[in-house]
């Protein structure tokens, strides 16, 4: 069988894609039919009137399905993205996004909101509704760059120090977290719990543009480093002999890496595997070339969080699972999986 | 175009690994780098290949300092093949190969870019291998993929080609003879066609035979920089530690070891 | 000294204020048999049946399960991670909630669609408890119902605290309430101030912890060094162990002289976390397990 150009891979995908939005737009506690869908977005569009016993139900579907498929989505594509992303710039198949200690960062930046904000140290009152997006991304920033400092301090990026320091600063957050959901009055600590599972249910429009907002012009200029972070995968040597800047290459995606994914965290929580599955997919679909893989891992990481979320709200509705709790159900096992299929490649080799 | 060394040192926390040095290198000529573990060898060749900003002294470039440079524009003149390309993701031999050219074009490859892949891939034996995936390659033929990339990067079919500076560091430690004696007989044509070659081999008698010229590095320290025939046992003890007997055959001149 | 009146005097005004309010007309609910209610608070439900108005129930939440028929009723979620399109899907004509649900933005998104939230905030009294009854009952268009439940409620309960009354002379035992048995390395510790702490007091018994308000993260030193006489766990911790004399094992209430005695009770967790009509019948239960028979004769 003649195996997909990179472009009808990709163009697969985004038919995919479509298809699983329309899904995702129509399923649910409310169902809407691919024929109301089309009357409610014509109404929005100012044609055709949408009768009065049908109020609610465009209610809920411009309010709340919309801005909540487009947070999914986006949010789907920031994780693929950046998995693909980080994975690059640490030249292993085996990172998430979160490595870095960018979504504990972002967690703790979060959390720190939820239970100071009310208190004596409300230093983020002036930011208002934006305290837990803006402290989401500076916890997140914080932390990567913390990690990117210590890995870099003799001159040269070093994986392995990279990796260790990830780890490390993963744990504090990650205690920073606990305490400060431990210290936290009884709401406080249930804000931190509801959201480092993961969810889109909170989705509303200002919040989804917002990521969206955000998102895009992130996108396009990452997929135009196709080419670096496949010369990268040479090691930061000979990427430099080739003409690139490895440094200033890392430095530039590490930012870009962490401003997408502290946003969509601060939006929707922590959802793990989901930058770790959807590379490998696309991988195994066709080429770890990032020219092709770039587009593709945004692809397939909003198509995989859709499918997830329809699965979310379905499985005991009318209450909903946090996706959170879903990703990593069907994430681990895979990762696992992942991990075996390296090691025998290692010891083959 | 010349590469030359101007009271070039290199430190790193407060180790001196190349101490002051002002050297040539031959253009259009293959010249070795020879030394003992350690001696500075590969510090040597960042330098003079533009990765390592020296901490004193500056490297030109006919006449321009080297990191006043664009590095792309650089890249197509100046390719550096590393001592073991280790890569952890499934990607084709080809795709590999095609890196070589990146330098040469900006969104998507050409027609002339695919036919150089080919033809590079042809010239190191791996034409056949081309849509295999690089890990599961052997470390020598990894080592011929990689050759291939830096041959793509420099390819030229004119007649008379623009200077280029070819840097290979360790370049047949992973090969069989037969594939080191290739690797060598190319690298050599290469020269002759206008390239400047700057190479580091552990093996003297090849580079007697293929080098034209063979600079001796111990202890970060430029001791001397001989032509074949000016390579003496007093020479080789000085820089290995190794008594050396010469022998005669029908090619020339073979060295013969002892401690 | 424990207070064993009914009401203090500031209660009893409350009450009064309590009642009054909610015999005010206007925030009624509409009589009628188009009211769809989603209720998402467990004591709220528990006063809906009580009432007799559960006809207007479509949905309750998660951990509303008592009495067990309203188990029958979609759960739209967990009450603190609720979603709106679940509710919303239920066409509710109102939204019914204590206050402590969330999150936030999920309430604003239910509110944004036109459906009304309504919180009756229970209070921490008993005094609030049947305020809540007899509001209910008004915003049901039920208030008779409502005032009998309370009436009967109020007998029942100043009949349970006579019984209560040789307790009040004889020793008062240490009991320690264990919530949700056990998060992660501690226990959550039932503190003074609620429902809980009021019916031991009642029954004549003594909270093993000082800490007021709220729940108390206990360790095991905590709660060998608290040195109950009783402990009691509510149903879900305690069905994670089976048995008292499983539950005794656990590190610290080893320790304690319940275990030693195997003074170790299971309630539900409707029988002791708020104020309800049965309030009386948990009572007597408590004060059963404090003042055994054999030790009330010695």
């Amino acid at each position: 069988m003649r195996r997909l150009s990179w472009i009808q891979v990709n163009v697969l995908l985004a038919c995919l894609l479509a298809g699983c939005v329309l899904l995702a737009l129509s399923a649910g506690s409310f169902y809407f039919a691919p024929a109301q869908i089309a009357r409610f977005l014509a109404h929005g569009l100012g044609l055709g009137a949408i009768a009065p016993e049908e109020t609610l139900d465009l209610n809920v579907f411009t309010t709340l399905r919309l801005p909540r498929v487009l947070l999914c989505g986006v949010t789907g594509a920031t994780l693929g993205l950046s998995g693909t992303l980080m994975q690059g710039l640490f030249r292993n198949p085996i990172v998430e996004p979160g490595l870095a200690g960018t979504s504990a960062g972002a967690a703790l930046g979060a959390s720190s909101v939820f239970v100071l904000g009310n208190s004596a140290l409300s230093f983020t009152a002036p930011l208002g509704t934006a305290a837990v997006p803006v402290m989401a991304f500076a916890g997140g920033m914080l932390a990567t760059l913390v990690v990117f400092r210590i890995a870099t301090l003799f001159g040269h990026t070093d994986v392995l120090a990279l990796l260790l320091a990830g780890i490390a600063v993963n744990a504090m957050c990650n205690a920073g977290t606990g305490f400060l959901s431990y210290i936290a009055r009884d709401p406080q600590a249930r804000n931190i719990t509801f959201w480092n599972l993961g969810t889109f249910t909170t989705a509303d429009w200002r919040g989804s543009l917002l990521v969206t907002a955000i998102f895009l012009p992130c996108l396009i200029l990452i997929l135009r480093r196709g080419k670096d972070l496949n010369a990268l995968m040479l090691g930061e040597d000979d990427a430099a002999y080739l003409g690139f800047d490895p440094e200033r290459l890392v430095w530039r995606l590490l930012v870009l890496n962490t401003l997408i994914v502290s946003v969509a965290t601060a939006m929707v929580g922590v959802i793990a595997f989901v930058g770790l599955i959807v590379p490998h997919m696309m991988r195994l679909l066709r080429s770890s070339d990032y020219r092709f893989l770039l587009p593709a891992s945004a692809l397939g990481g909003a198509l995989l969080m859709e499918a997830i979320d329809v699965v979310a709200r379905l499985v005991i509705r009318p209450a909903e699972l946090p996706v959170g709790i879903i990703t990593a159900l069907i994430g681990a096992p895979i990762f696992l999986w992942i991990l075996l299929a390296h090691r025998r490649r290692i010891a083959s080799a | 175009m010349t590469i030359r060394l101007e009271a070039v040192r290199w430190a790193t926390g407060g180790t001196t690994i190349i101490e002051t040095m002002t050297l040539a290198f031959a253009a259009n000529r293959v010249n070795v780098i020879l030394g003992p573990n350690g001696a500075g060898k590969s510090t040597l060749m960042k330098l003079a290949a533009g990765r390592l900003r020296p901490t004193g002294g500056r490297v030109l470039l006919g006449e321009s300092d080297m990191l006043t440079l664009d590095g792309r524009a650089l890249a197509r003149t100046r390719a550096f093949l590393s001592q073991h390309v280790e890569i952890d993701f499934a990607i084709s031999v080809e795709e590999v190969v095609l890196m070589g050219r990146y330098p040469h074009f900006s969104r998507a490859p050409g027609r002339e870019d695919r036919r150089i892949v080919a033809a590079a891939l042809e010239l190191v034996g791996m034409a056949e291998r081309r849509h295999r995936i690089y890990p599961t390659l052997s470390g020598g033929e990894q080592q011929r993929v990689q050759l291939a990339r830096v041959l793509a990067q420099l390819w030229s079919d004119e007649a008379d080609p623009p200077a280029r500076i070819l840097f290979l560091d360790e370049p047949i430690a992973s090969l069989d003879v037969h594939h080191q004696l290739h690797i060598l007989e190319t690298v050599r044509a290469l020269a002759a066609q206008g390239c400047t070659v700057i190479v580091t081999l552990h093996d003297l008698n090849l580079a007697l035979a293929y080098g034209d010229r063979l600079i001796f590095l111990r202890d970060g320290r430029l001791q001397a920089i001989e032509e074949p025939g000016g390579v003496t046992p007093a020479l080789v003890q000085r820089i290995f530690d190794v008594r050396a007997t010469a022998l005669g055959d029908a090619d020339g001149r073979v060295l013969r070891f002892h401690l | 000294m424990v207070d064993k009146r009914l009401f203090s005097r500031r209660e009893a005004s409350g009450l009064l204020l309590a009642a009054g309010a909610a015999a005010l007309p206007g925030r009624a609910l509409a009589a009628g048999p188009g009211n769809r209610v989603v209720c998402v608070s467990k004591q709220i439900n528990e006063f809906i049946y009580d009432i007799g108005a559960q006809g207007h129930l479509v949905a309750r939440d998660l951990t509303s399960i008592s009495p067990p028929q309203i188990t029958r009723l979609p759960n739209v979620g967990y009450h603190r991670a609720l979603s709106a399109e679940g509710i919303i899907s239920m066409r509710p004509s109102v939204l019914l909630t204590d206050g402590n649900v969330g999150p936030d933005p999920v309430l604003a998104q239910v509110k944004s669609v036109g459906v009304p939230v309504e919180t009756m905030a229970p209070g921490s009294s008993m005094a609030d408890a049947q305020a809540l009854m007899l509001k209910l009952g008004t915003y049901f268009g039920r208030e008779a119902q409502a005032r009998a439940v309370v009436s009967r409620w109020q007998a029942d309960i100043k009949a349970a605290l006579a019984a209560m009354a040789p307790y009040a002379r004889g020793p008062r035992p240490k009991v320690l309430m264990i919530h949700f048995g056990q998060i992660g390395n501690s226990y959550l510790g039932l503190s003074r101030g609620g429902a809980a702490d009021q019916i031991i007091a009642w029954a004549g018994g003594v909270n093993a912890l000082d800490q007021v308000g709220g729940m108390a993260r206990l360790t095991p030193e905590t709660i060998a060094r608290a040195a109950p006489d009783i402990i009691i766990a509510t149903d879900v911790g305690f069905d994670r162990y089976g048995s008292a004399a499983k539950f005794r094992d656990l590190p610290g209430v080893a320790l304690t002289p319940a275990a030693r005695t195997l003074n170790i009770h299971r309630v539900l967790e409707s029988e002791i976390m708020y104020f309800t009509p049965r309030t009386a019948a948990s009572l007597r239960k408590v004060a059963a397990w404090l003042h055994p028979p054999a030790r009330r004769g010695a």
